[in-house]
């Protein structure tokens, strides 16, 4: 099972789009846990994932988080902004596989 | 203007992200929050004394009900946050964060003051634990449940043998900790009656909160946060939960004096709350982007992308939830809409300014939740009145009408062939990566 780490500042606004990637995932019959942490909580959470990514407004991370995460073997991205903003569950659980694919 | 976006990204944004995200400031966003419900009930209270129960006299002798809500939660208020900021910020330390707010509840009541004027020992003022003490409160609670974490982190703590409860296990581990952080403020209080100042409230409020809030009351500031929350959203950052800490600290206690004086049956005298921010300036989310969508609408006549997603974010733009626009338009980084997305919050605020200081509508003194659409905010926000409703409805019509322009320009521009500005906004927030 594929664990999606999504990392935003402070957990409101991408819990709604944790639960629109879960529907995606289960109506396309995709093994995924999706879950959502605040920047502060992605220390004690790295363990847990297997592709992290970035929402918009945290992007400034992603420098930092790649240094961290391509040693260990997980790919990392900033959600694409429009997927984001329109909450488009489909296209971000897309965007996780493929990363995932390309590290393969 | 692309070098500029760049150095702005490189530089500003991850500043300004990290203040986002900053521990302290979060414990104070989340502790607002968490107290929600009894702002909103407080709210309710005195709505109702100010307009059902003043319209239908038969419910007059009820009014008492309303009156003990609102002293159990607005009246109060400073004392409830301190138990929710120190539990906050104990639980982003994974510290016992149960134990963190009552010590900051414990340690806020030790150093304010024992006495009141004629009646003697033994009687708190409500002034200290409504919104005047707010920055005190929020003071003591942080430094409270700081100390608190710091020596919990220390393992300074008493263990109990594994066969005793956990519960019981968890308050022994709080004591030492806890005792530090009461004692300190236990000191801090003894040191400052015995230099002649009433009580730390007293230094903090004349020092700090009055003269900020005093200054936050103006035009000018108003018109600089309401700008500054868009700059702040311009460049991706979420400019509504930046400067929450900031907007509850000296807006909400506005509010509650307003609804405490109403209650009173005085005069209400600050203009700018959060309610007036919420009501008439963020009308479908900070920048008025439910306007820019009914803009969008008239402005462009043939299928494109804008129409798309404007139709998209219209639901949720309702609510006043404008993430779908922010991050679908994208507003974020388009240089076309930055002019509009500017001056909108600061021509919004001017207006609501003026038309609140020369009485033509009532100051806003109930607290509603931020999602209530516009029209309806205006007149719940100021009690009830159709003037304020109506002062929502006129700022949303000059927001469209400022945003018209600009939409009919970024259509036009979407739709030629050297899509360069629209595309580079989008690409330049994907590739900030």
């Amino acid at each position: 099972m594929l664990r999606v780490m999504l990392v935003c500042s402070a957990g409101m606004s991408t819990s709604l789009l944790v639960t629109k990637m879960k529907d995606a995932a289960m109506k396309n019959g995709i093994d995924l846990e999706i879950f959502a942490v605040s920047e502060v909580e992605v220390k004690d959470n790295i363990d847990q994932a297997d592709v992290v990514l970035l929402a918009p407004q945290v992007r400034f991370l992603f420098n930092k988080m790649k240094q961290e995460l391509e040693p260990k073997g997980i790919p990392t991205a900033v959600i694409d902004g429009m997927n984001y903003g329109l909450m488009r569950g489909d296209a971000v659980v897309k965007q996780a596989l493929e990363l995932t694919v390309n590290t393969k | 203007m692309k070098k500029f976006l760049e150095i702005m990204e490189k530089h500003f944004v991850p500043v300004a992200g990290r203040i986002g995200s900053q521990r302290h400031l979060a414990a104070v966003r989340d502790g607002f929050v968490s107290i929600m419900p009894l702002i909103l009930a407080g709210s309710v209270a005195v709505l109702l004394n100010n307009t059902l129960f003043k319209w239908v006299p038969a419910l007059g002798i009820l009014t008492g009900i309303n009156g003990n809500v609102w002293w159990g939660t607005f009246a109060v208020m400073t004392l409830v946050v301190v138990f929710s900021i120190g539990y906050n910020l104990a639980k982003s330390y994974s510290v016992d964060a149960l134990a963190a707010g009552l010590i900051s509840v414990a340690s806020f009541i030790t150093v304010t003051p024992q006495a009141h004027g004629d009646a003697g020992w033994g009687y708190i003022h409500w002034g200290y634990l409504n919104a005047t003490g707010l920055f005190t409160g929020i003071i003591v609670a942080l430094i409270a449940t700081e100390i608190f974490v710091k020596l919990m982190k220390r393992k300074l703590t008493i263990k109990m043998p594994d066969n005793v409860p956990p519960a019981v296990g968890r308050a022994f581990a709080a004591v030492i900790p806890g005792m530090a952080a009461l004692y300190l403020f236990g000191i801090v209080g003894h040191i400052i009656t015995n230099v002649g100042a009433n009580s730390l409230y007293d230094i903090i409020y004349n020092l700090i909160q009055k003269p900020l809030q005093g200054f936050s009351q103006g035009l000018g500031s108003a018109i600089i946060l309401a700008v500054l929350l868009n700059v702040f959203w311009f460049f991706g950052l979420h400019g509504g939960n930046i400067f929450d800490p900031i907007v509850n600290s000296l807006y909400l206690p506005a509010l509650e004096a307003n609804a405490s004086a109403v209650q009173q049956g005085v005069a209400a005298t600050n203009i700018v709350t959060k309610s007036f921010y919420d009501s008439f300036v963020h009308i479908g989310g900070c920048g008025a982007t439910l306007a820019l969508i009914i803009a969008i609408y008239i402005a462009t006549k043939k299928r494109n992308e804008y129409r798309e997603v404007a139709k998209l974010s219209a639901p949720a733009g309702i609510f006043n939830i404008n993430e779908p626009m922010m991050f679908g338009l994208p507003i974020i980084l388009n240089p076309i809409l930055l002019i509009p997305f500017i001056l909108v919050p600061g021509i919004l605020t001017f207006i609501a300014y003026i038309a609140t200081a020369s009485g033509l509508v009532p100051m806003t003194y109930v607290q509603i939740p931020w999602i209530t659409p516009v029209g309806i905010s205006g007149f719940l926000a100021t009690g009830g009145s159709i003037m304020g409703g109506l002062l929502s409805v006129v700022n949303f019509a000059v927001a469209i009408l400022i945003y018209l322009p600009f939409a009919k320009l970024a259509d036009n521009m979407a739709n030629e062939p050297n899509t360069s500005i629209h595309e580079t906004s989008r690409k330049s927030m994907n590739q900030s990566a």
